[in-house]
């Protein structure tokens, strides 16, 4: 392992809204890109690209990404952004269109080089203390906690706060799935260099990268915005109806890293093979899978379709959280590793 | 014309096979956006400033929710959606708000050799 480099663990926000008027319409779409442009500074990123549907917007960011909803947003962040100084100009921005907050989930891996985060994450404690200032007191359901595994490299932090609203009226039909991947196989990862003077740009770059490595055979379905990062990293969203995906690539030998998130549907059944296929993608040494509200069956065949790559199921952990429902979290390392 | 290096809105079927008709002969940018899509937004300035700099280049919008027919007969799924045509027949597409590629590849089909990327 590397003494220090790029950061490749994401710090995820979830922000659910809600409205007293009763048609909603595109509610948070509405907002104008001088106001997310302006959000997304202050978390010190910027957007390279993005795609639009019916359903939602995707953004592709320097450091990750962003889909807003119309009573959604989701942001995630890499490297040593400052994701939760997004919150108060979220919530702010949301109630210039009539919408409040009705519940926040924060989740995050373990770092890496946790030496050089900057305030307010350089503790679970700090972000945590940061996350009850930011947040009104109408989400009066809240509980931080960190699961365990049996590696002391994959743990998983979970802030998570709602209102009454909320939590009595839990959707019962989407889940999601963040896939964490690390010291991922050299030869795989090579492929997310750029190669000098290749008369492409980032976006057709990140198009054969897409296509070279498998990607766009995880969900034939979906429709997806690409973009590869010089002189080397890999950032994409997907979107199929209402669900997005969306995987982020640090390739350097040391600190290798990916991640795959995913949004399941009850209704479908899909999702242990696209967990199967993207690990299959990067070939890592470890593997964690954290779910929020998925079904007990859904986890259970997510962890048969990463066993049948070779690799051996480390630690199964949950627990129950307010607005968000049972979080599961599974680690895994290929049988080479030893721990 | 006044119509030469602005964005041409298109509202209705006829005013598009109009516009296809007449400038079939120049390489013709046709954005597929919504009012209610944030990405189609964020490359909107762009684009106007592409049809500035491209006087030569026939850039065409089209909302899709006033002309979904349109719409759905290229094929378009998620916006923004950019179809190049030329004499009435698409030679590349650009799916999302991707500027280095939409410069690109209108600088690609546009015979406009300008200088290397």
């Amino acid at each position: 392992m590397a003494v220090s480099g790029f950061e490749g663990f994401e710090k995820r926000l979830e922000l659910q809204f809600s409205s007293h008027d009763p048609v909603i319409g595109i509610g948070l779409r509405e907002l104008d890109f001088k106001s997310l442009e302006q959000v997304l500074h202050q978390v010190q990123c910027t957007v390279v690209s993005a795609l639009g549907n019916h359903h939602f917007d995707s953004y592709v960011l320097s450091e990750s990404s962003l889909f807003v909803y119309p009573t959604k947003i989701i942001i995630k962040t890499c490297g040593t952004t400052q994701l939760l100084k997004s919150v108060l100009p979220f919530i702010q921005h949301a109630r210039t269109l009539n919408l409040h907050i009705t519940a926040l989930r924060y989740t995050r891996g373990s770092f890496i080089f946790p030496q050089a985060q900057p305030h307010p994450h350089s503790s679970f404690q700090e972000e945590v203390v940061y996350l009850e200032d930011s947040i009104p007191a109408s989400l009066c359901y809240r509980k931080a906690s960190v699961i365990p595994s049996k590696l002391t490299s994959h743990s998983w932090h979970v802030f998570s706060a709602g209102a009454v609203e909320y939590s009595d009226n839990l959707p019962v039909d989407l889940y999601t799935v963040e896939v964490c991947m690390t010291d991922l196989d050299q030869t795989l990862a090579r492929k997310f260099f750029r190669h000098p003077n290749d008369g492409k740009n980032g976006d057709t770059a990140g198009r054969e990268m897409t296509e070279i490595t498998g990607i766009n055979r995880i969900n034939l379905n979906a429709q997806i915005c690409d973009f590869a990062f010089d002189p080397c990293g890999y950032s994409m969203n997907g979107i199929d109806g209402d669900r997005y995906s969306t995987i982020h690539v640090t390739p350097e030998d040391g600190f290798s890293y990916a991640s795959f998130e995913c949004v399941g549907s009850i209704y479908n059944d899909d999702m242990a093979d696209m967990v199967k296929k993207a690990v299959r993608v990067f070939g890592p040494g470890t593997v964690s899978v954290a779910t929020t509200s998925a079904t007990q069956d859904m986890c259970t065949r997510i962890k048969a379709a990463v066993e049948q790559l070779g690799m051996k199921c480390r630690s199964f952990s949950m627990d129950e959280f307010p607005a968000a429902g049972e979080v599961v979290f599974q680690t895994f390392t290929s049988r080479r590793k030893r721990i | 014309m006044g119509e030469e290096g602005q964005v041409i809105s298109c509202h209705t079927i006829n005013a598009w096979n109009q516009q296809i008709q007449k400038d079939k002969n120049r390489l013709i940018v046709v954005d597929f956006a919504a009012s209610w899509c944030g990405p189609c937004r964020a490359i909107a300035p762009f684009v106007a400033e592409l049809a500035k700099k491209m006087p030569h280049v026939t850039f065409v919008k089209v909302d899709i929710d006033e002309m979904k027919e349109i719409a759905s007969d290229w094929g378009v799924e998620a916006m923004p959606t950019f179809l190049f045509l030329k004499d009435g027949k698409s030679v590349a597409q650009v799916v999302g708000a991707k500027k280095d590629e939409l410069q690109q590849t209108i600088i690609k089909h546009s015979g406009n050799s300008g200088t290397s990327a």
